[in-house]
């Protein structure tokens, strides 16, 4: 009755959908689609602790310090620049000048002292209830792709969340794995209770 | 023999005099009033219905927004998720044990022992792992006090900087009084603050005080100093009133060491003889091989006379009378001949408070050539250094006026000492009191300057409690509030402010570093220091002069019937020590290991002195000393000595007034503080400072009833598993739930003592459940435990487990989930104490399993009893149908009411709310957390990487918690060991906790006369 393709109804508890807007439009389609920047670089967490993480502005400084717009605008302003004869004036994008208040830096990226620091307050997209202790780390060792949880992140403009996180599914795909494996090699992957709720 | 072995063990004096278990105290009397409702049961299906039906509609709502916050630019060594653990020290008493601090997100959640520790060895005690929660107090000040106003540090400085100049102009006498620091950084620095001053002086005391043991060796050695003591090198113990495993100097120490040498397992067996001779039952009196019951002014004749006859033994001239009562000089002969056979490898302690009682203490030490093996006083103890006599004059000079500032750094001597009240009546006149407390507490009340010390585990600090070794103690959070530490605000009023870190960094410099010699870079052996939590160093040696038999004179025992009314002894309780834990919830609701209350203190009798007044268990009494009179409940104390009433300290002091409204708020609760608003009776006002000696004991006292009642929260016949006879099938084996043997029987048959027959019984189940991977199991050696009571408070620290306050306690709803139980033996004289630890047993049977309707707890692959808490409906079948009641249920939302508390919580164990049930998971959080790491190292699971909470903080390392399939393990070979024993094993319901039967150093017949 209730197929997975009915999304407009929705049982209590399941965000299947959930596509919120966050405070900088991070495009998970261009970093990790087109730039192909892996899961992990970002999202270091997953294979070191429970919680994969959201990364610190500090990774996104390690491109961001150099890179501040598209590359299109940057070569329009320096044609212009070079029309005009003077120096080509640092481009930034609307969503990393936020990124850049966020770090109080000014338009040089130098740290402005008159600027206060805030962090990112970015919206949680996949949210398990708290009695569920889900650990990222025996996937990740296990090599469960992180799409087959999260979906094609790599084509999301906007993240949203694709599978339905109900325990069922989490279980289903257990005892699917214990039987067949993962990439190839087998795994064991219990489903005694203890193992998520404690 | 069943059935007599069924009656052998008993807990409270209800179900020894019952003629069968089944007639025992009825626990519901109390409850049977019949429940008005205003509402027909009907009637209330209805509403719920109806109720369930409107949640469920209103339930259909968005979830609220979660939102994750990273840091701008993360420490490289935080992993959100991932605990870190610095070493430090523990601050609980004077005993600086080692410990690792668990923090997670810049938070420390958990204290854990220093496995490195040579002093603790990876210990802590109940005050220890409680002391985290003084961290998250909300009443902990946060910003200096003037006149008990909020003011700033600019202030503060200026002012005290004014009046310290007026008093250095003019000569005045300027006192530091603090408990013992053994930090010699702080030390220094405290001297430097003193030495700018013309008169300045350090006098250290200590609440508990061990003052007449430094005078003694004054006396004896030349100088006062606190020996080591060494007892794992003992194999002949004898201790004269010192608890040395409860509350005696450094009891996490001391019970590592008294373990180790008691090791069955050991190739050869050690199994040292431990005499204990105490007027009151103490725990260390309860885990001895022998016990004496003596009147505390007998204790000094006593032992005045074993040193006589080891001056005998050893061709001295030095005698002194025998005591009146020829059993303990019948006793007293024996235990000189073992002590003399094991010379150079025994031991004599004393906890009295009498200075000739402890130079004879000494000079059997000296007689037996103890010192330099089993008690060390070259490299000796700083554990202790008060100076009662330094404090007397103090508090004289103070009473008249002739102190121009007095400065109180971790001591509140209005509440600790005799005479409180006028006590602070001189503060008062003073023209400077600056306390450095951190709470509002009774002296600080009576002080100009408040100003507070940073909590321990916001500081930088050192511990030298033994000479050469060096517990470094560092801060694991920025301090919550606008405190300062002791030594930056010393330094502030010498006029030369330096931060803390620089302070202790200087004084490692020129003091520390150059004590050794391993390391040639400061930078790496500080790096070194603060990473290993301990450094060790050369001693500063003391060469003790000759012993000075001189100072030995013999006791003359008091005459019988010399002296009228009941002696009054002051003890401290394990959890409370001398009160400075009196605000710690968590130590306040543990029960006593002994008597098994909680949420008070009260006056202990013995059984024929209780029977002979008339008096029962909760009838307030009046106990009348010379200078003034305490009322509070009466407690019936098997094993305690008839002429010997018996108080705590530590009680009634002004902070625990917060507990008034501790516990669920409901229509019958009651409050958990007594008459007066705090909990307990301050019974300090019957401490004597008099002499130069702080003295626990008056005489002659006097004792009456009031009339008045207050029933005590008694935890020792709750969750009772003992089978009555009228339930135990006809001619079934009913064996007793501890077992015990004797040393002698255990030499001739290391499976001595078991009962009954040990094979299993046939199974109606199938064996189609067979355990491939871990097989989780635990065994726990009763013969070690202590019942300290570590265990206890670290399961409540790691678990979350709430605190629920006196009234629902009295209703057995205490939510421990791991409990000790205390089962005596004997008559109600002289009784035997078996403790066992109850933890949920996690039974292969387990018979919650099969009765919970909604599978909420159903067994695991790899053997554990598993909890879901949100599969639980709250029908609470479970709990009726175990046979250990070891589950535990949320009646309420115990509240976990203080935000600021809470940041205490283990993120990694979920918050039980109302209608769940709980109990002893064998800590799996850390089992899972600890096979993940195993799986990422691609290593299987070592033995020892597990160590549920209460193993790891077990002094005496009895429990052991492993994986039965992994035949190496510890915990195999303990299963395989002969000792072992399950409990209510005839029950077939297979658990998985096993115990160790308890030994007892005794011949055979030794055995039997002690169970009368």
């Amino acid at each position: 009755m209730l197929t997975p393709k009915l999304t407009a109804i929705r049982l209590p508890g399941i965000q299947r959908g959930y596509e919120p807007e966050q405070p900088i439009r991070f495009s998970h389609r261009l970093h990790a689609g087109e730039m192909q920047i892996s899961c992990q670089y970002c999202h270091s967490g997953a294979e070191r602790s429970r919680h994969a993480g959201i990364p610190a502005a500090s990774v996104c400084m390690n491109c961001h310090r150099f890179v501040t717009a598209p590359l299109g605008a940057v070569r329009a302003e320096d044609e212009l620049a070079a029309k005009e004869n003077r120096p080509p004036r640092r481009v930034i994008a609307p969503e990393l000048r936020k990124l850049y208040d966020a770090l109080g830096l000014d338009d040089d990226l130098r740290r402005d002292p008159a600027k206060p620091q805030r962090p990112i307050a970015w919206v949680k997209v996949h949210n398990l209830p708290d009695f569920a202790y889900f650990d990222h780390r025996p996937h990740v060792a296990a090599g469960v792709a992180c799409q087959t949880c999260h979906g094609p992140v790599e084509t999301m403009e906007r993240m949203r969340q694709v599978a339905d996180l109900t325990m069922g599914w989490c279980v289903n795909c257990h005892r699917d794995a214990n039987r067949t494996g993962i990439a190839g090699h087998p795994v064991y992957a219990s489903i005694d209770c203890a193992v998520c709720h404690y | 023999m069943s059935a007599e072995g069924a009656n052998r063990y008993w807990r409270a004096l209800e179900e020894r005099g019952a003629a069968t278990a089944a007639e025992g105290p009825d626990e519901f009397a109390a409850r049977r009033e019949g429940i008005d409702l205003f509402l027909s049961r009907r009637g209330f299906l209805k509403a719920a219905g109806f109720g369930a039906a409107g949640a469920l509609l209103a339930s259909c709502a968005r979830a609220p927004v979660q939102e994750a916050i990273p840091f701008l630019s993360a420490p490289e060594e935080i992993v959100p998720g991932h605990a870190l653990y610095y070493a430090s020290t523990c601050a609980g008493c004077s005993a600086a044990c080692g410990m690792l601090v668990k923090s997670r997100d810049g938070r420390p959640i958990k204290l854990e022992g220093n496995a490195e520790h040579p002093l603790s060895r990876g210990a802590l005690c109940a005050a220890g792992q409680a002391s985290i929660l003084g961290l998250y107090d909300s009443h902990r000040l946060r910003s200096p006090l003037h006149r008990g106003q909020r003011a700033s540090w600019e202030e503060v400085d200026r002012a005290v900087g004014e009046r310290i100049a007026t008093i250095s102009k003019n000569g005045g006498a300027v006192r530091f009084l603090s408990s013992t620091i053994t930090g010699p950084t702080i030390r220094a620095e405290i001297d430097r603050f003193l030495g700018s001053f013309a008169d300045g002086r350090h006098v250290v005391y200590d609440p508990l005080s061990c003052s007449a043991i430094l005078d003694a060796h004054e006396r004896t050695h030349g100088a006062r100093v606190l020996p080591r003591y060494l007892f794992d090198r003992a194999e002949v113990i004898a201790s004269f009133d010192a608890d040395f495993l409860g509350t005696w100097i450094a009891p996490v120490e001391f019970a590592a060491a008294w373990r180790a040498g008691r090791d069955l397992e050991a190739k050869p067996p050690r199994f040292s003889y431990h005499v204990q001779i105490e007027p009151l039952l103490s725990v260390t009196g309860s885990k001895a091989d022998r016990r004496i019951r003596i009147a505390p002014r007998e204790l000094g004749p006593a032992l005045s006379h074993l040193a006589g006859l080891l001056a005998k033994k050893a061709g001295l001239t030095f005698s002194s009378p025998p005591p009146a009562d020829p059993e303990l000089s019948a006793a007293l002969a024996t235990l000189a001949d073992r002590l003399w056979q094991a010379r150079r490898r025994s031991l004599v302690v004393c906890g009295s408070q009498d200075v000739a009682t402890q130079v004879a203490c000494n000079f059997a030490n000296e007689i037996l050539q103890n010192y330099g093996n089993t008690l060390d006083v070259e490299r000796p103890s700083y554990q202790k250094q008060g100076n009662d006599r330094a404090l007397q004059e103090l508090l004289s000079e103070i009473s008249a006026g002739k102190v121009a500032a007095l400065f109180i750094a971790a001591a509140n001597p209005v509440s600790e000492l005799p005479g409180g009240e006028n006590i602070a009546a001189a503060l008062d006149k003073l023209p400077l009191v600056v306390s450095f407390a951190s709470h509002r507490d009774e002296t600080a009340d009576h002080a100009h300057f408040v100003c507070p010390d940073h909590h321990p585990l916001e500081s930088w600090s050192d511990a030298e409690p033994v000479a050469g070794i060096i517990s470094v103690t560092q801060p694991v959070i920025r301090p919550l509030g606008q405190t300062r530490s002791l030594v930056e605000t010393l330094s502030t009023w010498r006029g030369r402010p330096t931060p803390a870190y620089e302070i202790f960094q200087a004084s490692w410099r020129s003091r520390i570093f150059a004590r050794q010699s391993q390391e040639t870079s400061f930078q790496r052996f500080w790096d070194r220091a603060v990473h290993d939590g301990v450094a060790a160093v050369e001693p500063a040696r003391f060469s003790p002069r000759p012993f000075d038999v001189s100072a030995v004179k013999p006791a003359a025992p008091a005459k019988a019937g010399a002296a009228e009314g009941l002696s009054l002894v002051l003890y401290a309780k394990v959890a409370m020590l001398a009160g400075q834990h009196a605000e710690n919830p968590w130590l306040q609701e543990l029960p006593d290991p002994i008597s098994k209350v909680a949420w008070d203190n009260y006056a202990c009798l013995a059984p024929a002195t209780a029977a002979a007044l008339g008096v029962a268990e909760g009838d307030v009494v009046r106990l009348d000393f010379g200078a003034g009179s305490l009322e509070l409940p009466a407690y019936v104390q098997p094993g305690q000595h008839d002429g010997v009433v018996a108080v705590a300290l530590g009680y009634g002091r002004k902070g625990t007034a917060r507990f008034a409204g501790i516990g669920p708020r409901w229509l019958d609760a009651e409050p958990s503080v007594g008459r007066d608003g705090l909990v307990g009776v301050d019974a300090s006002g019957a401490l004597e400072l008099t002499d130069g000696v702080l003295r626990y004991v008056r005489e002659g006292v006097r004792i009456a009833k009031t009339g008045r009642t207050r029933p005590l929260a008694c935890t020792q016949t709750h969750h009772t598993i003992t089978v009555p006879d009228m339930f135990a099938a006809n001619g079934s084996v009913r064996r007793p739930v501890v077992q015990e043997t004797t040393y002698a029987a255990w030499q001739g048959n290391p499976a001595a003592g078991r009962e009954g027959e040990e094979a299993e019984s046939e199974d109606l189940w199938p064996d189609d459940h067979p355990y491939n991977g871990h097989r989780w199991a635990m065994a726990i050696d009763l013969t070690a435990c202590t019942g300290c009571s570590a265990c206890v408070v670290a399961c409540q620290v790691e678990n979350n487990i709430p605190v629920v306050g006196r009234d629902e306690v009295r209703r057995h709803r205490e939510m421990h989930w791991l409990r000790i139980d205390r089962y005596y033996s004997g008559s109600q004289a002289e009784v035997d104490v078996v403790y066992e630890p109850m933890l949920c047993q996690q039974c292969e049977n387990a018979p919650c399993e099969t009765v919970c309707p909604v599978l909420a707890t159903v067994h695991s692959e790899e053997g554990l009893n598993e909890q879901v808490y949100n599969r639980c409906v709250g029908t609470r079948y479970c709990a009726n149908n175990c046979p250990y009641k070891t589950r535990r249920f949320n009646w309420f939302n115990y509240p976990h009411q203080d935000p600021f508390a809470n940041l205490v919580l283990n993120p990694d164990v979920a918050v039980r709310s109302r209608g769940v049930m709980e109990k002893c998971s064998f800590c799996v959080q850390r089992i899972q957390q600890a096979k993940i790491e195993a799986k990422q190292a691609g290593q299987p699971v070592a033995d020892g990487a597990i160590q549920p909470a209460c193993q790891q903080t077990c002094p005496a390392g009895a429990i052991v918690f492993g994986d039965l399939n992994d035949r190496s393990s510890r915990v195999a070979a303990a299963v395989a060991n002969p000792r072992r024993f399950r409990v209510l094993e005839e029950m077939n319901v297979r658990p998985s906790v096993n115990y160790l039967r308890v030994v007892r150093n005794r011949d055979e017949t030794d055995g039997e006369k002690s169970h009368g």
